[in-house]
């Protein structure tokens, strides 16, 4: 299973006045870039294209720091370490494995922000998976973090 | 030693179509509760809202070639319809804190352990 080396960067603001870098951001728009993953094209893969895949990430995160688009990164654990929480009649009922049952699994995502749906679509053709399994392009439409 | 989690909440067009506007509002206060709770607990790194699913796009890439078709990638009832990164103590902990939310009153939260690697969110 492949570790995407996460990364930590904000995107740098632009703020028109030093007092008030939290609120004057640009016009970009976050997305969500998921990364799909099936366990047996993962598995049907040489080491030589495991090693570019993962090249591949390193590659892909150094443009869209250097770009200031990177948000944020995380890979997931395998699917197996999962579990799912569903409460009826106030009891918690905890089973292991996702809520949707595909072949297919996050394998993890990066968020990004950038200008366009068609930017971001170019960001998505750019990371590895997308030539073996597929990445489903978001946008995001409310975000919040540990500051208010 | 914390360990960040994925808590991620699935949407399903024919549960939210039968919500009460009751029941909507009820949801929107429990998101906010919750969310003010695992603030102050520090437990919350991020949280985020996706767009309605008809607004997802996949994308393939084949012989160098980009190939983008409409909607999410998996095909099923069942979409993402938000997310939360928590950094808390174990994956009792973050359980915990996934039966908390609403949305595991009526659907369900998937709950995942994150590999970090040489950096952390925010």
């Amino acid at each position: 299973m492949v570790v995407h080396r996460t990364s930590r960067t904000g995107r740098p603001l632009r703020p028109t006045s030093a007092s008030d870098t939290a609120t004057v951001r640009s016009n970009d728009v976050k997305y969500l870039l998921m990364i799909y993953m099936n366990p047996t094209t993962w598995e049907s893969l040489s080491e030589e294209d495991r090693n570019e895949v993962i090249r591949g990430h390193e590659e892909f995160q150094r443009i869209i720091n250097e770009s200031g688009e990177m948000v944020s990164t995380h890979a997931l654990a395998e699917p197996a370490q999962s579990a799912t929480v569903q409460v009826r009649d106030g009891v918690p009922a905890v089973t292991d494995g996702p809520y949707v049952e595909a072949k297919e699994y996050l394998a993890g995502y990066y968020l990004v922000e950038c200008n366009s749906r068609e930017r971001a679509i170019e960001l998505a053709a750019l990371v590895p998976d997308a030539r073996f399994t597929a990445m489903e392009v978001r946008p995001i439409i409310h975000s919040a973090g540990a500051q208010v | 030693v914390t360990v960040k989690y994925l808590l991620m909440i699935y949407e399903n067009d024919e549960l939210r179509g039968s919500y009460s506007e009751t029941d909507f509002a009820g949801l929107i206060a429990g998101d906010a509760k919750f969310q003010q709770e695992i603030r102050e607990s520090g437990e919350l790194v991020s949280v985020e809202g996706l767009a309605d699913a008809v607004h997802a796009r996949t994308v393939r890439v084949r012989d160098g070639v980009p190939v983008v078709t409409d909607g999410p990638y998996l095909a099923s009832k069942e979409h993402l319809a938000s997310y939360f990164v928590v950094d808390c103590e174990d994956l009792e902990r973050a359980t915990e804190l996934a039966a908390r939310y609403p949305a595991a009153h009526r659907n369900g939260v998937e709950v995942w352990p994150l590999l970090t690697r040489g950096g952390t969110e925010m």
